[in-house]
């Protein structure tokens, strides 16, 4: 007898309906109780409303060993598609950990990769939600293939595509290179977990008695690791913040960042501002406040908020359009440049510039890190990745010194030399190779041991150079500005800066040091 | 009339005194300590002048010092506002010799009245009622005991020299005065330098109601009504209002001829304040004079339409008072709330540091006035007093002025420095307070343990309701404006919201309308127009019509909303979000009472406690250095530590946990 196309279409339907089941009811209800949405509630959450097109929701695996021939639910694990965010088109795949353990098949791989490939092909971001045990073991050797495939188009869509990872559920040894390879990630406290070798592996080779949330939860990333960009509460605050952060990112590498209109004034003045710094040089203040007061609506999302404290990064609008905050903290360390920091803002830098966002640096830096954990842990390369990637920059940068811009920490923060387009300096802003009190000592070494003389000597030093005009005089300072004003002069800046072109000299790429 | 004058003060009195000066055509001398180099004060000035260090002996109270500034920059007077230099008599006669005004009463006046004994003699003299047993100088306990059987318990035994609540000590019977009669003389000498003490009888439900006088140098005297300030905490004033509240006409007549009776009889010169204590039958006693001007005397500026420090640089000049007491009018009601920078919620612990913003309500002619003594980006140092502005209401009635002070304080935007702006908004709503039903143990007996941020749940829930909703609903519409969206799909904003308050979960309808929203929440409908932009801190408009202001900030993923003296983190969500987040299990809340959370940014310089080590309430825990200070941070209860979060050398944020206890 011939089907009717009404029985085709329940067909269809109930086949629709076994997919969107996932691993069944008895699983769905475990994944709530560990505090856990299911792949499609969170893209449900993700995305905006009825926007979500899925595809291979009938992939099968196609393993025969262990009897996985009998197992199979349509899917495979990892729900995929594209949907839109405030109207703007993502890819996004979310691994369902109610159906094998979220496990990641030859079948599996393959679905991610099938949407990276159309996010390159159509410029357009994936927003990756890891909850999956690991490599689909049945599978073997195939199970590893799906990673790498995945690995590589990680890596061919870096600078090309934004790259999201949320970390929901475990992702642990090979998986977590995925995720790694990618722009920003985000985990969610006590139902998330990273790591390349487990608690288990760990305390038999170095007998170390460590928790998997201790190795590697949301808190050891964002605050000992730095692997992991923000850390929340539950799933919902994960995805919405998802959701605000894909508002700064271009689509692609060949889009401008998208504009949001504001009502701000772009040349509101801020007159508190001229007090930020205060009378004391060695008393510190909160770079955050002139962040929040010079830019859009208060608005400010930082990143990497627990790391390294001693840099602040973080995405805002001024006048609309995205910019990358970078800016030295003096409330942690004085502000000072080290290992970590260098590192921090060398990553943020990057990903500014290979998605055409301006970066805007506050400086108030009074060196680097002096010490032996520092040069043993390497400062100097890493120092380097920080200088190297403000170098190689070519997004408009405009800088601002508040105050300390010292020594080769100077040069680093997207100063002149490294062709930074426009850079001011408060009246406060004190550019020099070091502190008076060091110059001197040196310079007039014999009087080191009269105190008095030295100190004399420093002020005097103080007054010559503990200022703008010095680098003002030789251009290195295109402006002193008013603190109240700096709003008005960046946003001016950025605007005369919109049409920025610069090129870098054809080459293969560059071997920055790493 | 004089030329220049100096102001030896600082903060909203030294501002406020300039105010007038400008008004009246004379030139105003600033003084500034090392603390205060970028205060408010100094930008009213039209000359300023540095006297010395921080530390207010060796600069506010450097009398040297600020002589000096007199003779350097010029100025015949000096105005020392109130504190500090006010009441000192050695001040007055020091600046006489050097030819200078002290705009003030005499170094007589001063001393008289500066010494309790002698003012309660002269009042007794004056015919003035004093409370029984005031004026006579005890030599021993047995002196002490005699006198209180004479007068009956309970009583109070005081410092001849005390004032602002010290050197004052209960006594119930025999044994608890001779306890407390050697503690009272000590802490009158190391207080006062001067051990006399007395017992008087002691007045039960004492209301605090001061009379404010203005004498000339020709003998005329006048009062300008009563002040009531019994909404005290720890002797500190919270609250003053003009006129008293539950007080018959005959009482103030009387009071306010007693008043002018002991200015006379004092040949007091300059504005005064004498201070009754009003019993729960209203019977009254003279307590003491003041003899400055008082922090609270913009009430009585407001009801009699007078200019206090204009009248107090007059008389300095030798004017006669330009009016008598039947031209003193008192009209309508008004209410003063000192804003102190303190920690309403923590034990009103003061808080110094900068003000990151600073947005005092708006003022109105002769309705809203705010006397202030900072400025966003200023700083609130340790070394001085905590009150960093006064706003004061008027209004024809006084439920009127309670109401526009409501208003007022819903307005009054401070962070960056905890102040008690929601302890004042509380008080504003007590039931007692509304009743004009208090007296000085108010504060003791409706806060007997301090003040909880629970104990004030918000009245009006559906304005926050509606307030959330709109927030969220101008960001979300400002998201969706971005550019780079899919033809033909870009995003339409859903219109129901589900608004997430105290746990609680109100589903509203979300409809834009001309420059705001309308909310429907199950009971009411809303419409909230304002100009508010995105990310400003005071969100003000009209909810269907009736004009309302509440705070907004962004704290993570929520707003924190502050309103009448509430605070709530609100958050609101998709409906189906509201959904899915019903299907898991709530996470325990973060238990933070096991943590010490750094209360400063700083730098930990020592660590007190080792780990599984127990301590008791008040044991030092830790040092943080912030701002050159050592600050101490102290064990709130008895507990074990368990983990150190922290070590020497550590830089801290605000709120950073520190330490784990168990």
């Amino acid at each position: 007898m011939v089907k009717s196309m009404f029985d085709i279409l329940r067909e269809l339907d109930a086949k629709r309906a076994a997919a969107r089941a996932g691993g069944g009811e008895r699983r769905v209800a475990a994944q709530h109780a560990k505090g856990k949405l299911t792949a499609r509630e969170r893209i449900e959450v993700l995305l905006d409303p009825d926007s979500f097109e899925e595809w291979d929701m009938f992939v099968e695996h196609r393993c025969g060993d262990f009897g996985m021939d009998a197992r199979k639910v349509p899917g495979d694990g990892v729900v995929t598609g594209y949907g839109t965010i405030n109207g703007r088109l993502m890819f996004v795949f979310s691994q369902d950990f109610t159906v094998f353990g979220g496990s990641l098949s030859e079948a599996h791989a393959e679905k991610i990769c099938k949407i990276m490939d159309h996010a390159v092909k159509v410029g357009a971001p994936v927003i990756g939600l890891n909850d999956s045990g690991g490599a689909r073991i049945q599978e073997g050797v195939a199970s590893l293939r799906g990673y790498a495939e995945v690995f590589q188009r990680n890596v061919l869509a870096s600078g090309v595509i934004p790259q999201v990872s949320v970390i929901m559920g475990p992702c642990a040894g090979g998986a977590v290179y995925s995720p790694a390879m990618t722009d920003f990630i985000f985990m969610v406290r006590d139902s998330s977990y990273m790591f390349v070798t487990g608690p288990d592996v760990v305390r038999t080779v170095t007998h170390e008695e460590v928790t998997a949330e201790q190795l590697g939860g949301a808190l050891t990333h964002t605050t000992k690791s730095g692997v992991a960009d923000l850390a929340f509460d539950n799933d919902i605050s994960a995805l919405m913040m998802v959701r605000r952060l894909m508002n700064f990112l271009p689509s692609s590498n060949r889009e401008m960042p998208p504009v949001q209109p504001t009502s701000d004034p772009a040349d509101r003045l801020e007159p508190s501002l001229d007090s930020l710094v205060p009378d004391d040089p060695n008393e510190s203040y909160d770079i955050k406040e002139l962040i929040l007061k010079v830019v859009d609506d208060w608005e400010f999302l930082e990143l990497r908020p627990d790391y390294a404290r001693n840099i602040v990064t973080g995405f805002a609008r001024m006048a609309g359009r995205p910019v990358g905050i970078v800016a030295n903290q003096p409330l942690v360390l004085a502000g000072c440049l080290d290992v970590r920091s260098a590192v921090k803002a060398a990553g943020f830098v990057r990903f500014c510039d290979a998605f055409g966002i301006p970066i805007v640096t506050f400086v108030d830096v009074p060196g680097f890190m002096p010490g032996s954990e520092q040069e043993h842990g390497g400062i100097i390369k890493d120092g380097a990745k920080l200088l190297f990637a403000y170098a190689e920059c070519t997004v408009p940068k405009v800088t601002v010194i508040t105050r300390k811009a010292y020594g080769g920490a100077y040069d680093v923060m997207s100063s002149k030399h490294l062709r930074g387009d426009v850079n001011f300096a408060w009246p406060s802003a004190e550019i020099a190779v070091m502190g008076p009190k060091g110059a001197v000592e040196i310079i007039f070494r014999a009087d080191a041991d009269d105190a008095e003389r030295i100190s004399e000597r420093a002020e005097d030093y103080a007054g010559k150079f503990a200022n703008p005009f010095v680098a003002g005089h030789r251009g290195f300072i295109d402006d002193v500005i008013m603190p109240r004003a700096t709003r008005k002069r960046i946003c001016r800046s950025l605007s005369m800066l919109r049409d920025k072109r610069l090129e870098n000299p054809w080459r293969k790429h560059n071997t920055m040091p790493l | 009339m004089f030329d220049k004058i100096l102001i030896a003060n600082r903060g909203e009195i030294a501002c406020r005194v300039m105010r007038t000066a400008h008004r009246l055509g004379i030139a105003t001398v600033a003084v500034f300590s090392e603390a205060d180099r970028n205060a408010l004060h100094l930008q009213f000035a039209d000359e300023v002048v540095g006297i010395g260090p921080a530390p207010p002996r060796e600069s506010y109270l450097a009398i040297d010092r600020i002589v000096a500034a007199c003779l350097k920059t010029g100025a015949t007077a000096v105005h020392p506002g109130y504190g500090f230099l006010a009441e000192n008599a050695g001040f007055c006669e020091r600046l006489e010799r050097e030819g200078i005004t002290f705009i003030g009463p005499t170094a007589d006046s001063i001393r008289t009245m500066g010494d309790k004994i002698a003012a309660k003699r002269l009042a007794a003299e004056a015919g003035i009622s004093v409370i029984p047993g005031s004026g006579i100088v005890l030599e021993d306990e047995d002196a002490a005991c005699r006198s209180a059987a004479e007068l009956g318990y309970p009583v109070m035994l005081k410092a001849a020299a005390g004032g602002g609540g010290k050197g004052m000590r209960l006594a119930e019977d025999d044994a608890q005065l001779r306890e407390a009669f050697s503690a009272c003389r000590n802490e009158a000498r190391s207080s006062f330098g001067d051990d006399r003490v007395f017992v008087e009888k002691f007045i039960e439900e004492p209301r605090h109601i001061e009379l404010q006088v203005l004498g000339d140098a020709f003998g005329h005297v006048v009062h300008l009504w009563e002040r009531d300030c019994s909404i005290q905490r720890r002797h500190q004033k919270v609250i003053e209002e003009a006129p008293a509240p539950r007080l018959d006409q005959a009482s103030r007549d009387a009071m306010g001829a007693q008043a002018v009776a002991l200015a006379l009889a004092a040949r007091y010169q300059s504005a005064g304040t004498v201070e009754f204590v009003v019993d729960k039958d209203g019977a009254f006693y003279f307590l003491e004079m003041n003899t400055r001007i008082q922090v609270e005397h913009p009430v009585t500026e407001m009801i009699t339409g007078l200019d206090l420090v204009e009248a107090m640089i007059r008389i300095a000049a030798g004017e006669p008072l330009a009016f008598s007491q039947a031209d003193v009018r008192c009209d309508g009601w008004a209410i003063e709330c000192r804003i102190n920078a303190e920690d309403p919620f923590h034990n009103f612990l003061p808080s110094t540091g900068r003000l990151v913003r600073y947005i005092p309500p708006r003022e109105s002619e002769g309705r809203v006035r705010v006397d202030t003594g900072v400025a966003e980006g200023g700083r609130v140092p340790p070394h001085y007093d905590s009150l960093i502005a006064k706003v004061v209401t008027h209004d024809a009635t006084r439920d009127g002025a309670v109401a526009m002070m409501r208003r007022a304080l819903d307005q009054f935007v401070v962070r960056g420095v905890e102040t008690n702006i929601a302890f004042q908004a509380a008080l504003l709503r007590h039931e007692r307070y509304i009743g004009g039903d208090f007296h000085t143990g108010f504060m003791a007996e409706e806060y007997p343990s301090g003040f909880n941020a629970a104990d004030m749940p918000h009245v009006d829930r559906s304005l926050l309701v509606a307030v959330a909703a709109f927030v969220h609903r101008a960001r979300i519409d400002r998201q969706a404006s971005v550019s780079g969206q899919l033809p033909g799909h870009e995003l339409k904003v859903a219109e129901e919201w589900t608004v997430v308050l105290n746990g609680e979960r109100y589903p509203v309808t979300v409809r834009p309308v001309t420059d705001g929203y309308v909310v429907i929440d199950d009971e009411h409908s809303s419409e909230i127009v304002s100009g508010w932009r995105l990310g400003e801190p005071l969100l003000c408009g009209a909810r269907n019509g009736r004009p309302f202001c509440v705070q907004v900030e962004h704290v993570g993923q929520m707003y924190r909303l502050t309103h009448g003296g509430t605070r709530s983190d609100v958050r609101v969500m998709t409906a189906r979000t509201t959904e899915l987040l019903l299907r898991m299990p709530e996470k325990p809340e973060r238990d933070l009472s096991r943590f010490l959370l750094s209360p400063m940014p700083g730098l930990v310089t020592r660590l007190e406690v080792d780990e599984d080590q127990p301590v008791r309430v008040g044991d030092a825990l830790l040092v943080i250095e912030a701002m050159k200070m050592e600050n101490v941070l102290r064990a709130d209860r008895d507990c074990v530590v368990d983990r150190l979060l922290v070590q020497p050398g550590d830089s801290v944020a605000v709120g950073q946990r520190v330490m784990e206890f168990r």
